[in-house]
């Protein structure tokens, strides 16, 4: 089988800063002070063949979108490495439509931004159509869409790009039952094709009956990765076991396992793919820039 | 060591189709929603001509510089101004604005600050149209002078794209930016030959107003709007002041230079800084 997606100790660590003006000190390696981070993943690695199909459950927070914007290219991990093979496409909903044009006319553009020809486009506008399945409103302008109709389309759209590797952001969690039936026949229909794909979703009943693995995230850190129903199983019993504990057991847990994603930085570890020292020829390279147009400005200036 | 204005340049290249075509289509998007639709795009500039006719052409009726009537003279100026100044403010700001649409496609980033700058040019060559009638309408007869105006449309837009994507990478960086930009633009429309004629201060203050003058031409829109002077005017050709040429563009290029390095450094983390 074919490796699709390596994580390697992968981390994405987020600054916390006390006051916007240190972020830009630190941009520019500055400031010395050692800095607090958190750890939205902490250290995951997996690996993921060609054909299979991944859930990934968690609680709000636990880092199932910043997983999926790396796995989607969003943002780039701040340590650790990461293989992917093929085209990814993310799909969640908010993904940008034109509110002043038409759904018609969105179709186009986004197909466009995502590198299809106008050929490409051409085939595939009428079964877009057909997928969303809003009627007439697809010659309205987007901003009049309910938010079904909206997501229907976003759907619509990113599903027919034609990606290797599909990341579901809960995209299907809007729609109503019988759009998200249509959705899973389709994804279906990519499993079949042998696609891989990333699934995010709360639904416990969709991850076992689409998923093949499960990876669950627990603040940061791969909890459990295994067989789908064992390991939504034990997301369960873990979700049943948090809603059991009273209040007070409860906010104490989650400040326990929060303070563990937070580390403070003084070896500017994230920093380090700025600050790696400039050397001495990139400086001369800069310079062999500027000197020239410091010379004809003073040529200018002194008015020759 | 010219790596990444390759890459940078290369990405342009590649997708000059969809530069336009998204260009035309977020025309599209800001003009449908009115009832007149793109005929905006010609009543805009009509109006604001217009109103500059009314003020200094009728009310005012400023001197004429150096033989050319003082609205003539104005209108050459202002009109590539009404394409610069708002390419760059919105060029800067596209990144920051449209990244978080763009992140989530295989879309190269720096595409952004040049589907600003095509989408405002529909506009900038409707303004030319009515600025060569306007010419003509003042018995300015046409010169061979007028083929250099292709010169300074090479550049314009060579210094247009080099400095938005330095800047809208900046802006992206540090939001503060984008707001001295604005403060900026608008002071240089004073400091730029657009409004008056910059020849007054040596006229005025002889060998120190000199010094001012040639410190105000180191602005490089100095150079391309007394550019399309000279062309339409029929007054010199670009190679006549050859050092004045040279330093414009190293200028540039000095832009593109680190517009395209600190643009390829920062691409992959853009979303970060949001």
């Amino acid at each position: 089988m074919m490796t699709k997606v390596i994580f390697k100790n992968v981390f994405k660590t987020f600054e916390l800063h006390a006051k916007k003006s240190e972020k830009i000190l630190n941009l520019f390696s500055l400031s010395k002070k050692p800095v607090k981070e958190f750890m939205a993943l902490k250290d995951i690695s997996f690996e993921v063949y060609e054909g299979e199909t991944i859930g990934i459950v968690g609680l709000n927070g636990s880092g199932k979108s910043t997983m999926s914007n790396i796995l989607g290219g969003v943002i780039q991990p701040t340590e650790g490495s990461l293989y992917v093979n093929g085209e990814t496409s993310l799909i969640a909903i908010s993904a940008g439509l034109n509110g002043a044009l038409t759904g018609f006319e969105n179709i186009e553009l986004k197909c466009m931004m995502h590198g299809l020809t106008k050929k490409q486009i051409k085939k595939a506008t009428p079964s877009i159509i057909d997928f969303a399945d809003i009627g007439d409103y697809i010659f309205q302008p987007v901003k009049d869409y309910s938010s079904g109709m909206k997501s229907r389309l976003g759907f619509a759209i990113s599903v027919h790009t034609n990606p290797d590797i599909l990341v579901i952001d809960e995209a299907l969690s809007v729609g109503d039952s019988t759009f998200t039936q249509k959705c899973l026949q389709k994804m279906e229909e990519f499993k079949k094709e042998g696609k891989t794909i990333f699934f995010i979703s709360h639904s416990a009943s969709q991850m076992r009956s689409f998923c093949d693995r499960v990876i669950w995230l627990h603040y940061g850190m791969v909890k459990d990765i295994g067989e789908a129903s064992k390991t939504v199983d034990n997301y369960q019993k873990f979700t049943k076991w948090f809603n059991n504990l009273n209040e007070t057991d409860k906010k104490k847990h989650k400040k326990e396992m929060l303070g563990k994603q937070v580390r403070i930085n003084d070896q500017f570890k994230s920093l380090k793919k700025y600050n790696k020292r400039t050397d001495v020829k990139e400086i001369i390279k800069n310079i062999l820039v500027i000197v020239p147009v410091v010379v004809m400005g003073i040529l200018v200036l002194i008015g020759i | 060591m010219l790596n990444s204005v390759k890459q940078v340049l290369k990405e342009q290249l590649e997708h000059r189709n969809l530069i336009f075509r998204m260009a035309s289509f977020e025309l599209k998007g800001m003009y449908q929603i009115h009832y007149l639709g793109s005929f905006w795009q010609f009543l805009n500039p009509a109006i604001q001509v217009a109103i500059y006719w009314f003020v200094f052409g009728t009310i005012r009726g400023g001197a004429p510089v150096n033989g050319t009537p003082f609205f003539l003279w104005l209108i050459i100026g202002l009109i590539p101004w009404f394409f610069i100044s708002p390419s760059i403010i919105q060029g800067s700001n596209s990144v920051h604005q449209k990244i978080g649409l763009v992140s989530k496609m295989n879309f190269p980033v720096s595409l952004l600050p040049s589907i600003r700058i095509v989408s405002n040019s529909f506009q900038f060559f409707i303004m030319l149209i009515i600025l060569i009638v306007i010419a003509l309408v003042y018995g300015v007869e046409p010169s061979l002078y007028v083929i250099q105006v292709l010169y300074y449309l090479l550049c314009l837009y060579a210094f247009l794209f080099a400095f938005s994507l330095l800047s809208s990478t900046i802006s992206t960086l540090i939001r503060d930016y984008q707001m001295a930009l604005q403060s900026f633009m608008r002071m240089l429309l004073y400091v730029s030959p657009i409004l008056w004629d910059t020849s007054l201060i040596t006229a005025k203050f002889s060998e120190v107003g000199a010094v001012i003058e040639n410190f105000l031409r180191l602005n490089p829109l100095f150079y391309i709007i007394e550019g399309f002077r000279d062309s339409i005017l029929g007054r010199a050709w670009f190679y006549q002041d050859l050092v004045y040429t040279g330093y414009f563009w190293v200028l540039t290029l000095c832009l593109l230079y680190f517009g395209a390095k600190i643009h390829i450094k920062f691409r992959k983390d853009f979303m970060d800084y949001l």
